[in-house]
């Protein structure tokens, strides 16, 4: 019997509610696909056939709250802000849709998001790798393109991104504050070591 | 109109430094060697970007007094020393120097002291009063979306929900912070103060390394003095971070004036207001700069004059308060003749020990009693009894306290634009840190910054004031000088 495609949906958001449900309540490394599939009343095998991996699973849920971040953000844009302001403005949209997973999220950025392989360990954290990457040259365009090619520019940006996703993982301070600065500051340095004015100025 | 405001431009030279040393040592090449080295270190650091620079020099009035007490704590540390001593000193001065390099608002701090020390002797009063006045929280701009991020973790909604309007840019910066014009939905005019996200920790924590590296100059005589007087700076940091102490403060002090004594304290509105999101009644008016621009009378000027000299006595005498914000951005010159006070940050509360100090100094300045006088001195400066203290550190701060006291004492209208009168008082404070009289109770950094920004702020206003007369009525009630 084929599924209809509704129905393949349904059982996903299924799958992943379930999932967010027990990564929250019993922790990221406690729960196992067996007992995700249980929770979602599916057979386990159902649910390879959605998600090869339990990292690929978690990515998912970490994915989803980013494209609803980046919703976020479109919403908020004016038009009026600069560069920087965009960049700290999507950065911060996505965190805040993350959030929710705070207590969860550490582990399931580092096994989908490498900082030492070119391309992130598995299919979900590549996806949102070039995605977030697609959304900042969108805003790069949209302010008239950098001077160092993007492929330097998206490399130094994604360390600087995971960096402060690493950072905000762990940040104790009231509304994760540490984080904001952090963001701050990072951004300016990015946006500005994009010119090739700032390396003639401090090579002369 | 150009500011002349040479004196913040211009840059630090070591050159200029080391002529600002105490006299004793200056000329004295085995101390003038390696701390030529050490600022000349500092000095080349390079930092990229002139925007990067604003970002990083986060420079707050309070690190600026520290760096006061330590510059001189530092170079003390070179004179009359033993060649062991010495090394051992500079191995700490180093560190000591280190630490604050990596410092951005720190380094800010040692350039404007240093300017204000190296410039000193060709200082035109003017230019005094401006550093005084620029010695304020810096912290780095923010854009539209870090405010709106604040806003949203501090206040739980978007500022369009909380606000019919909210200006985007800054219309004033502020301790720790900036501030943003709004209007609320039930259509007051407000001024929210946002504090940049986790700046106060950051001061904090940098203020706490310094007093650990430096730990090991202890042995100096003063050391205990420095370092009570860091806590207290640490302390009063901390305050003036939470912005929630700073409504209090507001409200409290409101009450003490009355409507026809035309000084406004703005409402604070709580349900928008948190520790990092102060919001306030909007007061529209003029900031010292603008106003005296346009061209007042000397019955205008002696006005606001007198109206500055209430407001600081008023919160001393009733308040038992130090308002030692001498920033003239905190004071707005509204229409009618009135006087807005519109930042309560800088509140230091005096504690009763610290008020019978000040009550038995004020009752033996009023009766003129030399000998009251040098034992109030003398407790100020942490000595047992005059006797205690060099007899030039007693003449310096005897001829400080009685320039202090001179206006109180005068009858009639006193010139506070009086060039020379606001210079005798800069120099004696200069010639205390000169010859390293800077041993006091916490409290005298207070009370001398409180003095001098008041006194900086008629010296620019250029206004006549009947001192007296205001004390004598602000002092009335108070059994202590009965």
């Amino acid at each position: 019997m084929r599924i209809s495609k509704q129905a393949k949906q349904e059982t996903d958001s299924r799958i992943l509610k379930a999932a967010e449900k027990l990564f929250l309540s019993k922790g990221y490394e406690d729960t196992t696909t067996r007992d995700i599939a249980s929770s979602a009343g599916i057979a386990t095998g159902t649910l390879f056939n959605y998600y090869k991996t339990k990292e690929s699973l978690a990515m998912r849920l970490v994915t989803n709250a980013m494209l609803q971040g980046q919703e976020d953000f479109t919403g908020k844009t004016t038009g009026e802000e600069e560069i920087g302001e965009e960049i700290f403005m999507i950065m911060t949209a996505e965190l805040r849709r993350l959030r929710p997973y705070r207590s969860f999220i550490g582990p399931v950025l580092e096994s989908g998001l490498s900082l030492f392989v070119k391309n992130a360990p598995n299919e979900e954290g590549e996806a949102l790798r070039l995605q977030h990457l697609h959304k900042i040259e969108e805003i790069v365009n949209r302010h008239g393109s950098f001077e160092v090619p993007f492929e330097v520019a998206a490399s130094l940006y994604w360390s600087l991104y995971l960096g402060i996703l690493a950072h905000w993982c762990r940040d104790e301070s009231e509304h994760q504050e540490e984080t904001l600065a952090l963001i701050d500051y990072s951004i300016s340095m990015f946006t500005r070591t994009m010119n090739y004015d700032v390396i003639r100025e401090e090579r002369k | 109109m150009n500011n002349n405001n040479s004196t913040s431009d211009q840059s630090l030279t070591v050159k200029n430094l080391v002529e600002a040393l105490p006299e004793d040592i200056n000329g004295s090449t085995d101390v003038i060697n390696p701390l030529q080295d050490l600022l000349a270190g500092l000095e080349s650091k390079n930092v990229p970007t002139k925007s990067l620079m604003r970002m990083w020099i986060l420079s707050s009035l309070q690190a600026k007094v520290a760096i006061g007490y330590l510059a001189y704590g530092l170079r003390k540390n070179f004179v009359s020393k033993s060649e062991q001593e010495m090394m051992l000193n500079e191995t700490h001065t180093k560190a000591a120097l280190k630490i604050i390099s990596t410092m951005g608002y720190m380094r800010g701090a040692v350039m404007k002291v240093g300017q204000l020390l190296a410039n000193l002797p060709t200082l035109v009063p003017d230019q005094i009063a401006d550093v005084l006045a620029s010695l304020h929280f810096e912290a780095p701009p923010m854009h539209y979306g870090l405010i709106r991020e604040t806003l949203l973790d501090e206040l739980g909604s978007e500022p369009e929900e909380i606000f019919d309007s909210f200006d985007r840019k800054a219309f004033a910066a502020a301790s720790l912070g900036q501030v943003h014009k709004a209007r609320l939905k039930s259509g007051e005019e407000v001024a929210v103060k946002i504090q940049y996200p986790n700046i106060a920790r950051t001061i904090s924590a940098d203020l706490r390394n310094l007093r650990a590296v430096m730990q090991p100059m202890r042995f100096s005589v003063d050391w205990q003095s420095i370092r009570d007087n860091l806590e207290d700076l640490e302390t009063m940091l901390n305050m003036e971070a939470d912005y929630r102490k700073e409504a209090e403060s507001c409200r409290e002090a409101a009450p003490y004036f009355a409507e026809d004594e035309d000084i406004v304290l703005p409402r604070v509105f709580d349900e928008y207001s948190t520790g990092k999101v102060l919001t306030m009644e909007f007061l529209p008016g003029m900031h010292l700069k603008e106003y005296i621009e346009t061209d007042p009378s000397q019955d205008e000027r002696d006005r606001y004059a007198e109206l500055l000299t209430l407001l600081s006595s008023r919160l001393y005498f009733k308040g038992r308060m130090f308002f030692a914000d001498p920033n003239p951005g905190n004071f707005i010159f509204m229409e009618n003749g009135r006087l807005g006070l519109i930042d309560y940050g800088c509140i230091r509360r005096i504690t009763d020990a610290e008020w019978d100090l000040q009550m038995d100094a004020w009752r033996a300045g009023l009766n003129d009693d030399p000998e009251a006088l040098d034992k109030a001195i003398a407790l100020h400066c942490l000595f047992d009894s005059p006797s205690a203290m060099e007899a030039e550190r007693l003449k310096l701060l005897r001829a400080h306290l009685r320039w202090q006291l001179r206006p109180v004492l005068y009858d009639g209208q006193f010139d506070f634009g009086d060039k020379n009168f606001f210079r005798e008082g800069v120099e004696l404070h200069m010639a205390l840190f000169r010859k390293r009289f800077t041993r006091g109770a916490p409290i005298n950094i207070w009370s001398s910054r409180f003095i001098f920004g008041f006194r900086a702020l008629v010296y620019k206003l250029k206004g006549k004031v009947n001192l007296k007369k205001i004390t004598e009525n602000e002092m009335r009630d108070l059994p202590e000088l009965a």
